[in-house]
């Protein structure tokens, strides 16, 4: 079930632009990427805090959550089925114990630059006439 | 045949007009025209035939099979306008590039072996890996693929490249993290990654922070500038073990810093000048905003009356992504 997950996700992030890729690429928002699947918590800037399953981040650092449990900033705590987070409004993304961080980097630009060879082949690349 | 014919037709014409001729003299001139017709066939027909000559019989030239052509190895056309056509260097003409455009399209789908092997032969491995060919990874290869672990390494020389020194080093570092107006807290931990941004992928991190503070305290916190952060700090600390020896209000986390005892008094006085400045929730802030070896301590803000907001807290965290957007500045543990 772990693989067909990962395809989905690989598949998903086929679907980025250009753009988006090499921003991922170049920032820390690998590691985030690493996180699809995982339950985490998310600080927000105004001192609230989710707690649920990532969903999809994307370059801008944008979470999409699934089955949160959202404490606002006065505590007051309610069940989300699905909750979106503006990148910017991020403060602390709480990484599971178990994770590996320099591992979790090096897969996901593993995968990246897979795709874009994949990409590559499919023929987004003009045509040469030698 | 036709030809024969024709000419017995001439022949028996003429010979009527010859007789004709003779009761008429002013056939004369006639008969001299006709007389051609009458003589030499092979000449005549040559010359008939001859399409520059004056004498020449289209009708003649239509049936005969052989028509001398001045110019043999002439261009055909099927009627005049394609004539015409042909003389306007028509839109759609055949120009040596277009051929070789319209072939080249034709061609497209077909599989060329000789283009194929072209391309093998620019690649660098013969075996093709997965998702690998020809000439653009090649050219990437040679051009050193940066991505955000390379990129940490660039930044020698900068201040980022002084982050790096701690990644690698293993240097514990404090960040100052901000909230909306200021210092919210402080992150002390050891970097595992960063980047241009200045998130930071942390691990081992103790952080201590204070509740927002509301309302009207957040009004008189307008006073708060960063130039006073370290002075706060050393405050917090100090005012941490004031708190801790005078009111004993929340617990400790970690037995009490040796040492400060002597310097309590001093640091009372200056304690309340400092209460005289900022608000009376600030001292909460100051107080456990000390540095995150130090366990801090959860007390309430000092002065008589408890304060509801403005709580300090401390936690510690194994793993922590920091925005690079909330970092106010980073502070390496000292050598």
């Amino acid at each position: 079930m772990d693989q067909s997950d990962g395809l989905a996700y690989d598949q998903a992030e086929a679907a980025n632009s250009m753009r988006e890729r090499t921003i991922v690429e170049n920032s820390l928002v690998v590691l985030l990427q690493g996180l699809h699947g995982q339950v985490t918590t998310v600080d927000l800037r105004d001192e609230s805090t989710a707690r649920g399953r990532v969903v999809n981040v994307d370059a801008y650092m944008n979470v999409r959550l699934a089955d949160v449990l959202f404490r606002d900033r006065r505590g007051r705590v309610s069940r989300l089925e699905d909750l979106f987070i503006t990148g910017r409004n991020v403060r602390y993304v709480h990484i599971p114990d178990n994770l590996d961080i320099a591992d979790t980097i090096e897969k996901q630009l593993g995968k990246i630059s897979r795709m874009r060879n994949y990409a590559g082949d499919r023929g987004s690349k003009k045509k040469t006439n030698k | 045949m036709e030809e024969r014919e024709r000419r017995k037709i001439n022949t028996t014409e003429c010979d009527d007009r010859e007789e004709a001729s003779t009761s008429n003299p002013t056939t004369h001139p006639g008969r001299k025209d006709e007389s051609p017709l009458r003589g030499d066939t092979e000449e005549e027909d040559s010359v008939k035939l001859d399409i520059c000559s004056d004498t020449f019989d289209p009708l003649l030239a239509l049936y005969s099979p052989k028509v001398p052509l001045p110019f043999p190895n002439i261009k055909c056309f099927n009627n005049v306008s394609e004539y015409e056509s042909f003389l306007k260097g028509g839109r759609g003409r055949a120009k040596p590039e277009n051929v070789e455009k319209k072939l080249r399209k034709a061609m497209e789908g077909v599989v060329d072996p000789e283009r194929i092997k072209r391309l093998k032969d620019l690649m660098v491995c013969n075996v093709p890996k997965v998702g690998e060919t020809s000439a653009p990874p090649r050219r990437k290869q040679q051009k050193t693929h940066k991505n955000v672990v390379s990129r940490m390494q660039l930044n020698k020389g900068s201040p980022l490249g002084e982050l790096y020194r701690c990644v690698e080093e293993r240097i514990r570092v404090k960040v100052h993290i901000r909230s909306f107006k200021g210092l919210r807290g402080l992150c002390s931990g050891f970097v595992v990654a960063f980047d241009k941004f200045w998130n930071l992928a942390m691990v081992d991190v103790d952080e201590t922070y204070r509740d927002p503070l509301l309302g009207e305290a957040l009004y008189h916190e307008k006073a708060l500038t960063i130039t006073r952060l370290f002075e706060k700090l050393k405050l917090q600390e100090s005012s941490e073990e004031m708190s801790r020896t005078g009111k004993g209000q929340g617990k400790s986390a970690q037995p009490p810093q040796p040492g400060p005892s002597g310097g309590c008094s001093t640091d009372h006085q200056r304690l309340s000048r400092s209460t005289t400045r900022f608000s009376e929730a600030e001292p909460g802030a100051k107080e456990a905003k000390a540095g995150g070896s130090e366990g801090a301590v959860g007390t309430k803000a000092q002065g008589k009356t408890p304060h509801p907001y403005g709580k300090v807290h401390t936690r510690h965290l194994n793993q922590l992504f920091i925005r690079g957007e909330n970092v106010l500045l980073i502070h390496l543990q000292p050598l």
